[in-house]
């Protein structure tokens, strides 16, 4: 009688401890929401797919589950930035939680609109996810994080590279690469330096040309007067040639040469100037372009190769109602000058751009507490692979160890592989409290350059004279 | 003879020129609409090949544009129906009552309605949010759009009845004076039945306005008051990839604003031109 | 004219509050902040500047850029439209059957909402897939209005004289069919050619309603935003940035309040001087032709 007790006993203890090893069960969210039934959080997310999935298929299921209700609104990447922005500033507490794009992280911290999650995992146990997993993160939520103290201050909810997409079709297509061949004297492959894009680019504009079809060899996301410009030169441009952080010195906050920036460098110039003269490969109505538009020239099959947001792999290229081009791309790191390389690799540089977003809770909030709750839900471990599948949007270690993520790294021309692989040579934006200002008066100058106003040149100079101008106006 | 026939073509001429001019935009709008994605970028085809009816299901039914359209109603109804009822006793009050500093009240209504309308968004913004007075929310609800397009429709209306109250003969309030009515009786016996015509066309054309407008819609608004106005706006800020739904989306705009001015278009100019064009 | 001013007073306050609380506060706001230096991402706060800010927009090469812009596109557009509009007023003014059809044709682009007709016009004018675009090419004419400046200025004129011209015909139609028949008869019979007629007889009866139409679109193309935003942002590079939509992105984007908040009260201003050397001359041209 006395043994049966005991295994009994072991038994139950053994079942208590690996009871925490399943994911959260929904009588833990149940328990977790109770005090805060009936309670609405207000949040703002953008207009994009995955935000799409938190309004339309995480919030009624929380709701459901908890009976906490979710007012989610999603607007489109500049409205929801300036909403968030004013909500903050003007401490009106509509929302309760919103979208925080990395490269605005920087800002809203130093302006403490924020709460700090991890106090409140500190404070209250009782509503942090179990399987919450932090150090299962990737690297991108190192962004999300105070550097004095290490606390959190937003759940990573999708990350993206910007990555070279190169059409595997032409690519491989024994007559292009005997015409290339023959012309440029080495075989075809993916560019791996700007000398070698800029050839290939030229020969399938010139190859589409000759034969007749619209094809192009380059694109870009060239609209005057969009953010999108601007953060093309700063994000993939600028670092592959070796300029890093918008060309801006972060001890003295100075862009201009002689203030010990690099912005209007003989370098940085003859970046930019490179930049403005590739757009001749680029489909016409390149200058009507935003990211949108750089991915979307791929999918409708116009484009041989080009940088594009892998957002869009499993959102648009990989979609066959929406592109011409599915089962015909691949990914990888985009081409840099061997300099920069160097630089990357050392930690010192970097090439690419690591984009992406939190849910952050903000700091007139009205319900913290429940949005704390929610932000978890949303970011929980067994629902990640679906970001993964919708949207390429990966911000956890264990998505990539799951098993439909082989078929999907198929399906998106490599990219998961390549993520894996490359990771460590991307960042996310410099870290600038100032970003959006700034971005602004980027976008002025770099768009003149482009429309023809004036010159690269001198626009760079400009450029680099306003934002010092600016910086000591603003106190820094 | 000759001459008349000429003068006929002529004419003729200038009607179709006019008419393909007018339609054509509104023509290749109904055409985009009814395209799928991925033919948007090719080749310009200039007649309909097939109804794609998910680019105006898929807003209206599936996404929250249909919520959107109805709160414009709501809004544009509202609104409508306030100034009225605002702007007629104010017009009355400044046609029949010696008010000193008639002319200056009347310059700065009109001033309001030519302002910039990006000078209020800011103080606006921090009203409605509750940071200047505590316990006004107003931001993102029905109510506090209907208040903000008081700030054009207003001294509009105002305008516009003056003109048509003036042309009322006071004799006819003096008579319901002499019948001992009230002032509120004669606006509301006399004036009103008379100017009935004007203060319908001018009910459309402030609707009109409110249904149109897309700044302030879009900076005091969230989820709850969106307008279809702020809705076309979103396809146009993130432009691209889905000029069907685009199309379609401002075609549906269209129609009930359309419609309203089509019933009242015999007036439409005389109301447009405060009342200095009479038909 | 009766009644007391105190029952005067009643009629009008219920709208005096309405307006005080959304518009003149709000106004007053704007003032108060345009003495101050106020970026929100500025680690200085609100500083008072006093009239600094004036000072440095009075200064500021980019908004005087694009004021001229905005003016230069106030002056081609009401140009184009008063013009148009008269010379196709005159044309249909005699009867002829459709005119019913044609009046109701016109007045569809009043009822559509600006950000739909910039949406609308975009869709026409991209570069190489657009109608437009597609059949100037045809010609061997280039169009892109992504790329040039001058094609931009000019498509944004275009798109407003589509929106307002089929109005100032109306209006113009509305007002020669009101004419009395009496001077035109008499300058019939001395022999006046047309022309002579519209120069001596017609131009000077219209004119009221020839400077009350110029009075609202100018003002109106002067703050116009949603259609040219919705069309170009600005147009390539700021080819078509003007002043109002200079002033919204420098305070919605640029974050810039206080400095955004004096280029609002200086715009009041520059319109309520228009406004009033408009209405003036207005009123001063109704009496001489009255006076006739």
């Amino acid at each position: 009688m006395g043994r049966k007790i005991v295994v009994l006993f072991v038994a139950v203890a053994v079942l208590c401890m690996t009871i925490p090893a399943y994911a959260t069960t929904d009588e833990w969210w149940k328990k977790a929401a109770a005090p805060y039934k009936g309670i609405t959080l207000k949040g703002i997310g953008q207009s994009t797919p995955p935000s799409e999935v938190v309004r339309d298929v995480i919030a009624p299921e929380f709701e459901k589950l908890t009976g906490i209700k979710i007012d989610f609104e999603v607007q489109p990447w500049g409205v929801q930035y300036e909403k968030v922005i004013r909500d903050m500033d003007t401490g009106a507490g509509i929302y309760d939680f919103a979208y925080i794009e990395q490269d605005g992280i920087y800002g809203f911290l130093q302006k403490d609109w924020l709460v700090d999650m991890t106090k409140i995992w500190q404070e209250h146990p009782e509503l942090t996810d179990p399987d919450l997993d932090l150090a299962d993160f990737t690297k991108f939520i190192e962004y999300y994080k105070d550097p004095a103290t290490g606390h959190i201050y937003g759940l990573p909810f999708e990350a993206f590279l910007k990555m070279y997409v190169y059409r595997t079709d032409l690519f491989e297509d024994p007559e292009i690469m005997r015409a290339f061949k023959s012309e440029y004297g080495w075989d075809l492959r993916p560019a791996i330096n700007w000398e070698e894009y800029e050839q290939i680019a030229k020969f399938f504009t010139e190859w589409g040309k000759k034969k007749g079809i619209e094809l192009y060899g380059h694109t870009a996301q060239a609209k005057t007067g969009y953010q999108a410009l601007p953060y093309e030169m700063v994000e993939s441009i600028w670092p592959t040639w070796g300029i890093y952080n918008w060309g801006i010195n972060l001890n003295n906050w100075r862009t201009s040469v002689k203030n010990g920036g690099t912005l209007n460098s003989d370098l940085a110039k003859e970046a930019f100037r490179w930049y403005i003269d590739m757009l001749q490969y680029a489909p016409p109505g390149v200058k009507t372009y935003t990211w949108d538009e750089e991915a979307a020239s791929l999918a409708a099959g116009k484009v041989a190769q080009g940088l594009t947001y892998c957002e869009f792999l499993g959102a648009l290229l990989a979609v066959p109602e929406k592109s011409k081009i599915v089962g015909k791309f691949a990914v990888t790191m985009p081409p840099s000058s061997p300099q920069s390389m160097n630089e990357a690799v050392r930690g010192i540089g970097y090439l690419g751009y690591y984009d992406g977003a939190s849910y952050s809770i903000l700091h007139a909030a009205k319900n913290p507490l429940p949005a704390a709750l929610f932000i978890q839900f949303i970011v929980r471990k067994d629902f990640a692979i679906e970001y993964a599948r919708r949207a390429s949007r990966v911000v956890r270690k264990s998505t990539f160890a799951s098993p439909m993520l082989k078929e999907l790294d198929q399906q998106q021309g490599g990219y998961f592989t390549a993520f894996q692989k490359y990771e460590f040579l991307f960042a996310g934006a410099a870290p600038l409290p100032m970003h959006l200002v700034i971005i602004d008066i980027y976008m002025d100058w770099i768009s003149k350059a482009v429309a023809g106003e004036v010159s690269p040149d001198d626009a760079l100079d400009s450029l680099a004279e306003e934002i010092d101008s600016t910086m000591i106006e603003m106190g820094y | 003879m000759q001459n008349r026939r000429a003068k006929l073509i002529f004419i003729y001429i200038a009607f179709i020129g006019m008419a393909v001019a007018v339609l054509f935009p509104l023509y290749w709008t109904l055409l985009v609409s009814t395209t799928t994605k991925i033919a948007l970028f090719e080749k310009p085809i200039p007649y309909i090949t097939g109804f794609v009816v998910e680019n105006y299901s898929r807003p209206f039914l599936t996404d929250l544009y249909g919520g959107y359209l109805l709160n414009s109603l709501i809004i544009a109804s509202g609104n409508a129906a306030l100034v009225l009822a605002l702007a007629i006793p104010a017009a009355y009050a400044l046609c029949r009552f010696k008010i000193r500093g008639r002319e200056h009240i009347f310059f700065w209504l009109i001033t309001n309605r030519m302002a910039p309308p990006a000078s209020f968004i800011i103080p606006l913004y921090m009203i409605f949010s509750g940071s200047v007075f505590r316990g006004i929310r107003l931001m993102d609800t029905h109510l506090g759009m209907i208040l903000v397009y008081c700030i054009f429709n207003l001294p509009f209306a105002i305008w516009l009845l003056k003109g048509m109250i003036d042309a009322i003969p006071v004799e006819l309030d003096e008579a319901a004076v002499v019948d001992g009515c009230s002032y509120l009786g004669i606006l509301w016996k006399i004036i009103i039945p008379v100017a009935k015509p004007s203060i319908a066309v001018t009910a459309v054309l402030i609707w009109l306005f409110s249904w149109n407008e897309m700044l302030f819609a879009s900076v005091l608004t969230g989820t709850r008051a969106n307008t279809i106005t702020c809705g076309v706006l979103k396809f146009v800020t993130v432009v691209g990839i889905d000029w069907g739904e685009m199309a379609a989306v401002s075609i549906v705009c269209l129609i009930p604003a359309a419609i309203l001015v089509g019933v009242a278009q015999k007036h439409i100019v005389a109301g447009l031109s405060f009342g200095a064009v009479k038909e | 004219m009766h009644g007391t001013e105190l029952k005067g007073w009643g009629f009008l306050s219920p709208t005096l509050v309405v307006l005080g609380f959304v518009g003149i506060f709000p106004f007053v706001y704007v003032l108060y902040l345009s003495l101050f230096y106020y970026n929100i991402f500025s680690l200085r706060g609100m500083v008072y500047v006093g009239i600094n800010n004036f000072r440095k927009l009075m200064n500021d090469p980019k908004f005087m850029s694009a004021l001229s812009k905005g003016l230069l596109f106030v002056m081609v557009t009401c140009g184009v439209e008063i013009t148009l509009g008269l010379a196709i007023a005159l044309l249909l003014s005699k009867k002829f059957v459709g005119r019913g059809v044609l009046r109701t044709i016109m007045t569809l682009p009043l009822a559509m909402a600006p950000v739909a007709i910039g949406s609308m016009w975009i869709v026409i004018t991209r570069p190489a897939v657009g109608p437009v675009s597609y059949w100037l090419g045809k010609l061997g004419i280039s169009y892109d209005i992504s790329e040039s400046a001058l094609q931009a200025f000019f498509t944004t004129v275009i798109m407003d004289v589509w929106h307002w011209t089929p109005f100032v015909i109306l209006a113009f139609l509305a007002g020669l069919t009101s004419l009395p028949r009496e001077p035109m008869e008499a300058a019939r019979v001395d022999g006046a050619g047309p022309w002579q007629t519209f120069r001596h007889v017609i131009f000077p009866l219209m004119r009221p309603i020839l400077v009350t139409i110029v009075f609202i679109r100018i003002m109106d193309t002067f703050r116009i935003y949603d259609e040219v935003w919705a069309l170009t942002s600005g147009g390539p590079g700021t080819a078509t940035k003007y002043v109002s939509i200079h002033l919204v992105r420098m305070v919605l984007a640029r974050q810039e309040y206080g400095y955004g908040a004096s280029m609002s009260v200086f715009l009041l201003y520059l319109t309520i001087v228009m406004c009033w050397v408009l209405l003036n001359l207005i009123t001063r041209v109704k009496r001489e032709v009255y006076a006739e």
